[in-house]
């Protein structure tokens, strides 16, 4: 099938074209220079914003703890449903929304790439299984690593190839595509119910500090060449004073940058830019923050935006979690996996009038409003840790409108304005700044080279948002704003429309993206029977019950890592 | 074909009621849905709308006078509008969901879910109800006149917060898990109810003048509930307070004494048990704990 | 003879995945497993098979072809207004998706047997979590195990040895470990723990409270509570509180005594209470070997765990109404389609009577009593030995099953029937 986009208004940062006219043509999946317009399916977008697929690398859409937050919040569900139409499957949102539901949402807000942000490596069978039933998106899922026995092992005894070898094995045996930390060490010492309180505190029986996870988990990444780098949630999350050790973890890399390339990703910042000493003194520390990142290139952050709400907070940080329901009293789950990682989930409300809510919004907007460069700060809500994905438009209306900002703010207890800069910031994004943030730099940062942008070549994923951007004024017309990011005219997966303003029109498989690395073969030959070995001693499962087949994957979509190992 | 009925307001003014009547036609295999039943959905509509309004048997939707047969007429005011349903109603759901004003009686045994998160108007029910009787119900009120199924006054699952307000009260019995998770309101059983009545319970008052099953009150954080009748036994979670010689529920006085407990200790609860002391001599070593 | 090792045992939820199978001619010769259940389920799992589709006429079961018996089945679900589409805990997950889309396509009910054995736990759930672990994490870490209301000893065979009182782990040895039962009788569990509580029947809630009464040092004013005496309370309140990692696993004499979804309320409120002491895990065991998988599969497709109500063309939740059990007793349902599982034997006398008073179907590699009693029969494959496919373990890590031997010849695997079904039931449909 042919395609011809025409006339539309095209913003496509990656290849510097800012609100062009321009036209679009689309064929066999991808942007071609030009199609023959007699045969070629012509969609007249006169006016229209044309931008590439939206691309997210931080949501949890699948997976044990996804699934975990949707069994036990059928309050959650019942109000908001889907019906089953044409070839929409029926389902349910809301902030856990059931899985083809989520795949629908998404492609309706004009994204088409997803990543799963946290696999606990066991039970990525799981997540697959999830992910495969996602329609329309293209997805891959994160291990995670920070609390394995095996790396901390290795890193602790300076065996850094070795752990290069294990970290590939296991990436190949699960299909997953980064490495991913969350609280390195502490939910090791949460599994005796215990916390790492510090980032240079030692993890019980192990002998290791997340400092030294973190900077060995870094280097690990360069020798493999994986395409994205190590995706962090850093260690005390949600504490008031944390923004001391973001930036601590930050600069324990800093030397082990080259050039202008990113070596560490810091995940839901907002979570981890705290001021003060506990929650009545909490402030912002997203200033420190910014001022940090904008120093450095070394560090791309995502804002991890709150949205006032009922929403379900999920994480591998079992230890925050466990505060957050000794905090809020209702429902806790909490979901430890042996030898490599935990979880827990909790439903949280934020309220506009609880001071500590308020300052978390506004801490979010900060961060994305004071980095200055919108290709290493990129717009996620974590969902559904800071409210559901569906309310990106709220969050994009909020950036691109300092009075959109305002009229919130004015609603706030006025200490939290007080404690927070936000009132002071006068920064609107654009529509190139938007498309970058959500599309353009989030591609990159992940390796993505056909996606986040429309240049020739590139997938044709393609979101057509019906609002004219030479005449819309963002910073007044900031409903309109979210109204047309709400549902897009018409999004465009692979070269085949999905969504046609609020519809799902077709629902095509979408790809899983792994990565297939490997460490140099004597090294893996090593390392692999010495880990069969002890995975009978660690696991309840069989080591050849570990691999998952590529074929089980519903569409595989293997990556080759970025340079040779080693 | 108009018939009148007269009714009183809370404010003691006394107004003409309009009677919608449904009489069920035959019987169903299939649930049939019922939530479009309230004078809220069919006040302002014409007979003939209401003929044709459609609503879910199963799987099928079908129109309303498939279901029922109709007479009567309806009315602009949902406050004006009286419905009443006839019939064996046992497999029909949800009747009166989201119902706010207005009045329903049902004449013939129910099915589940009746006043499902309603917040005004009257429901009567001359006959059984089945479970979930007042999910989720914030206001109002609802009399069955016959005995009532699990779960009165509860809410949806998960929700952890039952009946908000209002008024049940069953002449009858009540199964189990009486007034689950209830915040506010007041439930009155006339006959006996079951196991873990009041469990959860966050307020409100529930009222049994017979007997109730075992674990009264379990995990209450605060509310109050009177038993004149038997109960079985205590929950260890539960101390004795006082005994007291009467009690009050809603404003009017209940004759006792009763022993009166507090609990639940494990959910640092603040709510009373009125247990009758002479219904419940068993009960007596408990005495030996009041200071 | 073929070895294959590494096999999972579709016996019990707890997902065995270290069975070495022998195959000869498509037969299965030998396991090497030293539990008695997988064994059995190995070596037997062919006998009773029945292997022609069959169709009642005139009262009597006849054999048929399988066109005739899918376009039976799919006609009855068609013509049905509330039809429900039950079992599912002993297949793979696969087959459970196309029941789900079964469903979802013909407006049924679609209910998976927790409905019957954890149903109240997942209720539990709903209202406070759960803090759990993987069964890994028991070997690893736990000096304390409880079994509350579950036999393993008969039930899970292998569960002691591989996972949690007898199984060697990284931090902690067999000898390391605490082991108390609590239950109405001394079961074989029983025998072998260091402390067993005998609960009277229908009172474990009792129990529970009367156990975080002292852990929350609050005064009771009892001498016994549910048949043990104070002191006994007060040693296991001690037990728990002084453990490093402790762990609480309970059954169906739990789940289905007086107050189901009450106790189990009781029991992660008093695991909620430990976390305040110490590390503490619950976890319920799990009977049939994918009916986790199925609470899975049933979540994230439609929201809900089980009693899934798709008459209005969306995932209705109301347990206790469109759960199976109350489905069928109440009469709702006009006809039935049975995969994996046999209601007949296991669900209540009216449920049961209703079930067989309308239009039933069967997918079952075996002639269960279900079978019997049904209109249409179609055999399957076995999964977990003649089919592969997804489940999931009782502590939710999903495992790939394999496939050992050959099914019987023109024997299709469940996940098959279905889609067959599934296309015929949408020819029937035309574009309604």
């Amino acid at each position: 099938m042919e395609y011809l986009l025409k006339n539309g208004y095209v913003v496509d940062p990656a290849n510097k074209i800012d609100c062009e006219r321009k036209d679009i043509a689309v064929k066999d999946g991808k942007i071609v220079e030009s199609v023959d317009e007699s045969k070629a399916k012509v969609i007249d977008v006169k006016d229209m914003l044309v931008m590439p697929g939206g691309v997210d690398l931080h949501s949890h859409i699948a997976g044990s703890k996804v699934n975990i937050g949707r069994l036990f919040r059928p309050e959650d569900h019942y109000k908001d449903y889907e019906v089953k139409k044409g070839v929409r499957r029926s389902g349910v949102g809301h902030s856990v929304p059931s899985i083809f539901t989520t795949g629908y949402r998404y492609a309706t807000l004009g994204y088409t790439t997803v990543f799963e942000p946290a696999t606990p490596p066991l039970k990525t069978v799981h997540t697959h299984d999830e992910l495969n039933d996602i329609p329309i998106l293209d997805k891959a899922c994160f291990p995670l690593f920070g609390n394995n026995w095996f790396v901390m092992e290795y890193i602790r005894d300076g065996k850094l190839e070795e752990c290069a070898a294990y970290i590939a094995w296991l990436m190949r045996s699960v299909k997953g595509y980064a490495i991913k930390v969350v609280d390195p060490g502490g939910v090791e010492a949460w599994k005796w119910g215990g916390t790492v309180q510090d980032f240079d505190q030692e993890v019980p029986r192990f002998g290791i500090t997340p400092r030294e996870i973190v900077r060995g988990l870094v280097k690990v990444n360069k020798m493999l060449g994986l395409p994205h780098p190590i995706h962090v949630h850093a260690n005390q999350l949600g504490v008031p004073g944390n923004y001391k050790t973001t930036l601590r973890t930050l600069d324990a890399v800093k030397d082990l940058a080259a050039g202008d390339r990113p070596i560490i990703h810091l995940t839901h910042v907002q979570f981890n830019a705290y001021g003060g000493v506990d929650y009545l003194s909490l402030s912002s520390g997203a200033d420190a923050v910014a001022d940090y990142v904008n120093k450095n290139p070394h560090v791309t952050i995502d804002i991890g935006q709150v949205i006032f709400g009922d929403t379900t907070t999920m994480t591998a940080d079992g230890p925050f979690e466990y505060k957050l329901f000794t905090l809020l009293r209702g429902k806790w789950a909490n979901a430890d996996v042996e030898v490599e990682t935990g979880a827990g989930v909790v439903p949280i409300t934020y309220s506009r009038s609880n001071y500590v809510h308020a300052v978390m919004w506004a801490i979010g907007l900060e961060l994305a409003l004071l980095i200055e460069d919108p290709w290493r700060v990129f717009i996620t809500t974590d969902h559904p840790n800071g409210g559901p994905f569906t309310e990106y438009p709220r969050v994009f209306s909020w950036l691109m409108s300092k009075e959109a900002r305002a009229k919130v703010l004015k609603k706030l207890p006025r200490l939290a304005r007080a404690r927070t800069n936000l009132k002071d910031i006068d920064r609107e994004y654009t529509f190139y700044d938007l498309a970058i943030s959500t599309r353009a730099a989030t591609a990159k940062i992940l390796g993505l080279s056909n996606k986040g942008h429309l240049g020739v070549g590139a997938d044709a994923d393609i979101a057509v948002y019906n609002i004219n951007p030479k005449e819309v004024n963002p910073s007044k017309d900031y409903k309109t704003v979210r109204q047309a990011f709400a549902k897009a005219y018409l999004t465009m997966k692979d070269g085949e429309i999905v969504a046609k303003e609020g519809e799902i029109v077709s629902a095509p498989v979408g790809r899983t993206y792994w990565v297939n690395t490997k460490a140099p073969q004597d090294i893996e030959d090593a390392v692999i029977p010495e880990v069969k070995r002890l995975f009978e001693d660690y696991y309840t499962i069989r080591y050849e019950n570990y691999y998952i087949p590529e074929s089980y994957l519903a569409c595989s979509a293997p990556i080759q890592p970025l340079e040779p190992a080693g | 074909m108009f018939s009148a009925y007269t009714a009183t307001r809370a404010c003691g003014v006394k107004v003409i009621m309009v009677e919608l009547k449904l009489k069920m036609k035959g019987q169903s295999v299939a649930p049939i849905e019922g939530e479009m039943l309230t004078p809220d959905n069919l006040a302002k509509k014409s007979f003939n709308e209401i003929l044709n309004l459609e609503t879910w048997r199963g799987n099928r939707l079908v129109k309303l006078s498939e279901v029922f047969t109709v007479e009567g007429e309806s009315t602009s005011n949902p406050s004006d509008l009286h419905l009443i349903i006839e019939g064996d109603l046992r497999k029909v759901r949800h009747i009166g969901a989201h119902m706010s004003a207005g009045k329903i009686t049902i004449n013939g045994p129910v099915g589940t879910f009746v006043g499902f998160e309603m917040s005004g108007g009257t429901i009567v029910v001359n006959g059984d109800a089945d479970a979930f009787l007042g999910m989720g119900m914030s206001g109002g009120m609802i009399e069955v006149n016959g005995n009532a199924g699990d779960a009165v006054g509860s809410g949806y699952w998960g929700t952890r917060c039952g009946m908000r307000g209002g008024l049940i009260v069953i002449k009858g019995n009540a199964g189990a898990e009486l007034g689950c998770w209830m915040k506010d309101g007041t439930i009155k059983v006339g006959g006996n109810a079951d196991v873990f009545a009041g469990v959860r319970m966050q307020g409100g008052t529930i009222f049994v003048a017979g007997n109730v099953g075992a674990k009264l009150g379990a995990a209450m954080t605060n509310g109050k509930i009177v038993v004149l009748g038997n109960v079985p036994s205590i929950l260890p979670s539960f101390n004795i307070d006082e005994i007291r010689a009467n009690t009050k529920v809603d404003g009017e006085k209940v004759q006792g004494p009763f022993y009166v407990f507090y609990g639940d200790i494990t959910e640092g609860g603040n709510g009373k048990l009125f247990i009758s002391v002479p219904k419940n001599a068993h009960l007596k070593y408990r005495e030996a704990y009041l200071l | 003879m073929k070895v294959i090792n590494a096999v999972l045992c579709p016996g019990c939820g707890s997902l065995c995945d270290d069975n070495e199978v022998y195959v000869e001619d498509n037969k299965i010769v030998k396991v090497r497993t030293d539990c008695a259940i997988s064994t059995s389920k190995f070596l037997n799992f062919n006998k009773d098979r029945n292997t022609t589709p069959l169709i009642r006429v005139d009262g009597e079961l006849k054999p048929t072809t399988l066109e005739a018996a899918i376009e039976r089945v799919a006609r009855i679900l068609v013509e049905a207004e509330y039809p429900l589409i039950y079992g599912w805990s002993l297949t793979s997950c696969e087959a459970q998706k196309k029941g789900v889309e079964l469903a979802e396509e013909v407006g049924g009910v679609i209910d998976n047997t927790t409905t019957v054995c954890h149903g109240p736990s997942i209720l539990g759930v709903q209202d406070f979590g759960e803090p759990t672990c993987s069964l890994g994490e028991v070997r690893a870490r736990a000096d304390l195990i409880i079994y509350w209301g579950c036999n393993p000893s008969s039930a899970h065979t292998r569960h002691m040895k591989r996972y949690s009182s007898l199984s060697k782990g990284r931090f902690r040895l067999p000898e390391q470990r605490k082991v108390v039962v609590v239950d109405v009788r001394k079961t074989p569990t029983a025998r072998n723990a260091n402390l067993f509580i005998q609960v009277k029947p229908n009172q474990d809630y009792e129990l529970m409270a009367a156990l975080k009464m002292m852990l929350q040092n609050e005064e009771i004013e009892e001498q016994e509570v549910a048949g043990v005496p104070v002191e006994q309370i007060e040693e296991l309140a001690e037990l728990m509180r002084s453990c490093e990692f402790g762990v609480l696993f309970f059954g169906l004499g739990l789940t289905m005594s007086e107050g189901k979804e009450r106790n189990i309320d009781g029991a992660i409120t008093l695991v909620r209470e430990l976390n305040r002491w110490t590390k503490f895990a619950i976890m319920p065991m799990r009977g049939h070997y994918n009916v986790t998988g199925a609470n899975k599969v049933f979540t994230w497709q439609t929201g809900y765990p089980y009693a899934v109500d798709f008459s209005r063309g969306y995932p209705r939740y109301e347990p206790g109404d469109t759960t199976a059990v109350d489905v069928l007793s109440r009469g709702y349902n006009d006809a039935t389609l049975v995969v994996a599982s046999d209601p007949v034997a296991n669900l209540p006398k009216d449920a049961v009577k209703h079930l067989c008073s309308k239009p039933l179907a069967v997918i079952d590699p075996h002639i269960s009593l279900t079978a019997f009693m049904a209109d249409v029969v179609i055999p399957c494959a076995f999964v977990g030995i003649e089919e592969g496919g997804t489940a999931y373990r009782m502590d939710g890590v999903g495992m790939i099953l394999k496939k050992v031997v050959e099914p019987p010849e023109g024997i299709l695997p469940d996940t098959q029937i279905l889609d067959l079904i599934l296309k015929r039931v949408r020819e029937l449909k035309g574009g309604r």
